[in-house]
């Protein structure tokens, strides 16, 4: 006996809506082989989801924003010249 | 122009400047950015979550220079958050040390039902719309890509065929800036949520609890802000990005 499944077609619009889920693997099984049924068959809403998981990759990336030893030691001496002033008391 | 919203639930600005701590999210160890895709589901309190706790009633009964301590591990996360919203370096240092010093004056305020990487980044997303309202930059705060309708549907205007980045895209100035402005350039709403899932990984949950939204909102939210990211940057597939090597590939076949 074949294991047969339906998958229920969707629109571009619906794939659009739920791409974002998609990326973060927040789906739930039906709609990700929905999805994935579309994505093989759509290019354009393919291209959306590489790009859209580019730009995650981007986003998340430790060198998209600078962040070096000197900017932290300048944020520690000023933090610690400010608590060292502060007066102790009950905030 | 779009006006800053106002501060939202658990993200409101209190006397001092902290956040009220109104809903609680899982505790979890702050995770490094390279380990995001595994950093969705909160792992269980550990013995570094313990000495942070540890850390902190010992600063509230006294020994204040513990503090610097204390926040040495989330003094990026707060400069980043704060860079994200002001696109200036210098005014990202300024807020973080203003924020980490209201940390600092308001931690018995801290609940430990929160993490406190949210609280502290909570802190610091209010000090940098602070800073915003007093710049009076409001009126960079937006700009219109796509078809974007608050309750409809958020209709991508490029199809490029975006499918490889080179790795060393990144080191690209071009490519950073062109992305600093791109985030910094959504609307706040927009903006808030991809700074706290996509910048500092924060979960679904802790967003929401963060900006005081429900989750469906964060998602809602998090998709609008990743296509429009993908549509500011999409004119510069045409080659720019990978220019120069054999990177190179034709990205709007259709």
């Amino acid at each position: 006996m074949t294991d047969e499944r339906i998958i229920v077609e969707i629109s571009c619009v619906e794939v659009w809506r739920q791409i974002s889920d998609y990326v973060d693997d927040d789906v739930d099984p039906e709609m990700k082989a929905r999805l994935e049924f579309h994505f093989e068959r759509c290019r354009h809403c393919q291209a959306i989801l590489d790009g859209t998981r580019n730009v995650v990759a981007l986003i998340g990336d430790e060198e998209t924003f600078a962040f070096d030893d000197a900017i932290s030691e300048r944020i520690t001496s000023a933090l610690a010249q400010r608590i060292a002033s502060h007066p102790a008391k009950d905030e | 122009m779009i006006a800053e919203p106002p501060d939202r639930g658990a993200g409101r600005i209190g006397r001092e400047g902290a956040p009220h701590q109104q809903q609680s999210v899982p505790l979890a160890e702050p995770r490094s950015p390279s380990a995001w895709k595994s950093a969705y589901a909160s792992p269980p309190k550990d013995e570094a979550s313990l000495s942070e706790a540890a850390l902190i009633r010992r600063i509230c009964d006294g020994e204040s220079e513990l503090f610097v301590e204390l926040v040495r591990p989330y003094q990026k996360m707060v400069f980043t958050t704060a860079f994200s919203i002001v696109r200036n370096e210098h005014d990202a240092e300024e807020i973080s040390q203003e924020a980490l010093f209201k940390a600092f004056k308001n931690l018995r305020q801290f609940r430990a039902e929160c993490r406190f990487s949210t609280w502290i980044v909570q802190i610091a997303m209010n000090e940098a719309r602070l800073r915003l309202r007093r710049a009076r930059r409001a009126a960079e705060e937006s700009i219109d890509c796509g078809i974007d309708n608050e309750e409809g549907d958020y209709i991508p205007v490029d199809f490029a065929d975006w499918r490889e980045i080179p790795s060393e895209s990144l080191e690209r100035k071009e490519l950073r800036a062109v992305l600093h402005s791109a985030i910094s350039s959504l609307k706040a709403i927009y903006r808030d949520v991809l700074i706290l899932r996509d910048v500092q990984h924060l979960s679904v949950a802790e967003t929401a609890a963060a900006l005081g939204i429900s989750e469906s909102s964060v998602k809602t939210r998090l998709l609008r802000a990743r296509f429009q990211v993908r549509d500011m940057l999409a004119p510069g597939l045409d080659g720019y990005w990978n220019m120069g090597g054999n990177n190179y590939k034709r990205v709007r076949p259709f």
